[in-house]
């Protein structure tokens, strides 16, 4: 079988050879490029996670189409995500900035760790905020109840108060009739302003009264009693050590955004100087 | 960690996957839940320990924004801010006001937001997010009250038909949420000072018949996420689950609620898959259910006055709707909580066991991360910015009218939600290991809001003086069995019981306190509300059984009480009369205030209106104490 004359001539034009050697080249660059195209990897560490989100979920670990499922929707994620940030679309987008920005201040808090603070920094930190570590006030008491319930239950209490042992004078009480360092905010929310007030007035080791609460009298004894206090260092010392690196860490974020500021130039529309950092 | 076996590798897509599956099945150590931690060093006792146990306050039943419900109803207060609420701080309300507790900081709180979709709300409302793009989720979001109601009602439908977008579902916003929850806890819990519990709710409704439950957890030690209604609607499955953590030693107890809303399925006589009860059946839900929560908001349980038809006090904050819905209750029974102690004991008469000993606990349900909210001079609602003003909840005229208008009145719902509910424990120290083991042993009571203290003993051989002896508890705890126990077979004798009641130092006084007791006689359950002690020296009249009246009554215009009526205490020992040693039997004690205003009449009086005539201008607030049972065989 001949071509006909005019395939002949067509195929003798130098404009056909060269479109049919860019078709060959063609041919073999997009082999090329499929055979380097970009690979979407699930690695090892992601798909345990998939598995252990499922699992905590359903209790039980997944069925082979549950995790295709999972599969399936993890890589179109993927896809999508690469495509879009081919396209750019990564770009002024709120979202992404902030996450962006975030994952920044927290990768810069690797690079610079704070160092562990020495016994003299924490003991200065200590002596700075006196304000922090306060230990509520507090009081250790006995006391004798006369129910307003009972007619004279006032005279009766300061009766009680004369006798040399007034324990067992009064009434049995729905709380406790001793207390053993019990928050001074407990008291006021339970027996009201006037005992509260009492029991940061009376002398103690001895039985005065009687006061009046919600209930009817008392006749108060103090043992002992603390003001507002501050916790020993000792005590507090892990608490010192958690709160001198918050602030550690803070100065650190502080400086690594002036360091920014120094590299780039900021301008802000309409007005001459943008805001100090 | 497995990958269940019906994986086969060679069906995976791509070789490299397939080794990547392999390595990992072998790579992955058995793990639980949650890390181990290391065991609690030898416990210290707290500097308010008493061996005589203390009365705490608290609340175990508490929603914040990560509830899908409370964030659609414009609650953005976390579960920080909870904790923070109940310890005194001001918080802000939905509505735009602040608030805080007028009775002082709470003990002990268990954030319980619902399991389902937790934390999604907040996601769907913060763009970007993928949730966020699910087509009609903005409308979720109004701050228009009716708005609010329309979203809400769209979502219960969308939960009900299962049509819910499947991006609620993530696990991980569950996670984030649930990490939220836990952390909180952790953060606040503070030994001998407040205690947290980390908890959450199981919103199982089929039908919309409300079989909710809050579970509540011993330690930070919790699964890694919450088992939800969406697993299974059948709270025996809950149970099984539970039981499972148990096997990896994370204890829960899990607590009813809302079961005025069941429609009498609550309580019911079979079990939620319809097969018959049995004893495994009645074992597993004991177990798993000590306590009952009787009272909150949405109404109180105890007993309606249908069942109790003799009780004169039954009808208190009686609330008759489906919950979340308008729908009528058609069914009492089973709904409620005596009903279902009389029906544990015909149980345990006929088939030889019971699943309903239980004891009783209140709470609040607070959706505005609000533990505690249950005061009625201090009330601002239950669901944001849906009841957050006086007239969106039926207590003032609506659009600033000075009188009520017969004809334009709104459907009776929020103006029925009843400012009750509050959880009280009798334990040694304010700590998480004294409280959870006080719910176990049901050594708690409930009250209708107010710190009203119930201490409640039986025994056979009380000392003669021990109302008198100062030191009684002790001796009652010797000779007794307190509260949620059970009491040793009578050689022929009656029990004694102490009745001890002492007001709220804030409250008002006490005005009668009754022993109600529920017995089997001939095969049927009968039921009988004593009066035991009375206020202002009166004596229960031997003919009417009751005390007489002790005339306190309410000034309504200003809602102050009548003076010098009423006790601070009520401390009584009694017998019961109609005891027989054969006759499987129950008591619980319920102590009752004098009238005061409702949290509708104090709503009328600050807006200078009156009250509205539909609703009960005076309620008696009250304390109920867990039952103690009386069992012929032991």
């Amino acid at each position: 079988m001949t071509l006909p004359p005019v395939a002949r001539a067509i195929l003798r034009e130098p404009l056909t050879r060269f479109l049919l050697i860019g078709l060959v080249l063609f041919g073999i660059v997009s082999m090329g490029r499929h055979l380097q195209r970009p690979v979407v990897r699930i690695d090892e560490a992601e798909l345990n996670q998939i598995v252990a989100y499922w699992e905590a979920q359903a209790q039980r670990p997944p069925t082979r189409e549950e995790l295709n499922a999972m599969l399936r929707e993890r890589i179109d994620e993927e896809l999508l995500a690469r495509e879009a940030v081919r396209l750019g679309l990564d770009r002024d987008d709120l979202i992404i900035r902030r996450r962006l920005a975030q994952k920044m201040a927290f990768a810069s808090e690797d690079l610079a760790p704070v160092p562990e603070p020495t016994e003299a920094d924490l003991k200065a930190w200590y002596d700075a905020h006196p304000q922090d570590h306060l230990v509520p006030a507090k009081a250790t008491f006995r006391h004798v109840f006369f129910s307003d319930d009972a007619p004279g239950a006032e005279a009766a209490a300061r009766a009680a108060l004369s006798r040399p042992n007034p324990l067992g004078a009064g009434q049995p009480f729905a709380l406790p009739l001793s207390y053993a360092g019990v928050e001074m905010r407990d008291i006021l929310r339970d027996y009201g302003p006037d005992f509260a007030r009492k029991l940061e007035d009376a002398a103690p080791g001895q039985w005065t009264g009687p006061v009046r609460s919600a209930y009817g009298w008392h006749i108060v004894r103090v043992e002992g009693r603390s003001g507002v206090s501050r916790a020993p260092f000792e005590a507090v010392r892990a608490d010192v050590a958690e709160a001198w690196k918050s602030e550690r860490r803070k100065a650190g974020n502080a400086a690594f955004i002036r360091s920014l500021r120094q590299r780039y130039r900021v301008e802000v529309a309409g007005m001459p100087d943008a805001p100090a950092t | 960690m497995r990958i269940r076996e019906g994986i086969a590798v060679s069906t995976m897509a791509g070789g490299s996957m397939a080794v990547i599956v392999t390595a990992l099945a072998a790579a992955w150590a058995p793990a639980t839940a949650s890390a181990p931690k290391a065991p609690p060093a030898a416990a210290a006792r707290t500097s308010g320990f008493n061996p005589d146990r203390n009365a705490y306050f608290g609340d175990l039943h508490v929603h914040t924004k990560l509830s899908f419900d409370a964030y659609i109803f414009n609650v953005r207060s976390s579960p920080d801010d909870a904790y923070r609420f109940a310890k005194g701080e001001t918080i802000g309300h939905a509505s735009g006001f602040d608030i805080r507790l007028a009775g002082g900081p709470l003990d002990f709180v268990a954030v319980t937001d619902h399991a389902e979709f937790i934390g999604a709300m907040e996601q769907a409302n913060t763009p970007g997010t993928a949730i966020s793009k699910v087509p009609g989720v903005s409308r979720l979001f109004s701050p228009d009250p009716r708005e609010i109601g329309d979203a809400f009602a769209r979502f219960i439908g969308s939960m009900r038909d299962n049509s819910v977008p499947r991006e609620f579902l993530d696990p991980a916003i569950h996670a984030r949420a649930w990490k939220e929850v836990r952390e909180a806890a952790a953060r606040h819990n503070e030994p001998g000072r407040f205690t947290t519990f980390v908890g959450y709710e199981f919103t199982s409704a089929p039908d919309g018949r409300n079989l909710h439950r809050n579970v509540i957890f011993r330690s930070g030690d919790v699964p890694d996420l919450p088992y939800s209604s969406r697993e299974s609607a059948d709270p025996e499955e809950l149970w099984k689950r539970m039981e499972a953590w148990r096997g990896r030693g994370v204890e829960a107890l899990a607590i009813p609620h809302n079961s005025n809303g069941s429609d009498g399925t609550m309580f019911g006589t079979a079990r939620f898959n319809g097969a018959p009860m049995d004893r495994v059946y009645a074992d597993l839900r004991r177990r798993n259910e000590p306590l009952v929560e009787i009272t909150q908001i949405k109404g109180t349980s105890e007993t309606h006055p249908s069942l109790s038809p003799n009780d004169e006090w039954a009808g208190f904050e009686i609330f008759e709707s489906y919950i979340g819905t308008n729908k009528a209750v058609t069914k009492f029974a089973g709904g409620y909580a005596r009903d279902a102690l009389k029906d544990g004991l015909l149980l345990q008469e006929s088939r030889g066991f019971n699943p309903y000993r239980f004891g009783f606990i209140g709470a609040s349900d607070t959706h505005n991360s609000a533990p505690g909210s249950v005061e009625e001079s201090n009330y601002f609602s239950k669901v944001g910015r849906t009841d957050g003003l006086a007239p969106l909840r039926g207590s003032v005229p609506q659009g600033g009218a000075r009188t009520w208008d017969p004809a334009r009145r709104d459907p009776p719902r929020y103006q029925n939600w009843g400012a009750s509910g509050l959880a009280g424990v009798w334990a040694e120290e304010n700590t998480r290991e004294a409280i959870y083991d006080a719910l176990r042993r049901r050594e708690t009571f409930a009250t209708s809001g107010p710190r009203i203290r119930v201490r409640f003993f039986a025994a056979y051989d009380f000392p003669g003086d021990l109302l008198k002896r100062p030191d009684l508890v002790r001796q009652a705890y010797a000779h007794g069995v307190p509260m949620g126990g059970d009491l040793m077979v009578s050689r022929g004798k009656a029990p004694t019981f102490l009745v001890w009641g002492s007001r709220d130092p804030n409250g008002g006084y006490l005005q009668r306190a009754q022993v109600v007791k529920g017995w089997i006689e001939n095969g049927v359950a009968r039921e009988k509300v004593y009066d035991v002690a009375c206020s202002d020296g009166l004596k229960v009249d031997a003919r009417t059984g009751r005390c007489p009246d002790n005339g306190a009554s309410v000034d309504l215009a200003t809602c102050t009480p009548s003076r010098f009526k009423g006790d601070v205490e009520l401390r009584t020992l009694w017998t019961d009369p109609g005891f027989n040693p054969r006759q499987r039997a129950f008591y619980y004690v319920r102590v009752l205030e004098n009238p005061s205003c409702r949290w509708s009449t104090w709503d009328a009086l600050r807006n200078g209106t009156p009250p509205n005539p539909d609703l009960a201008p005076t309620v008696m607030e009250r304390a109920w104490s867990s039952p103690i049972w009386y069992d012929p065989k032991a």
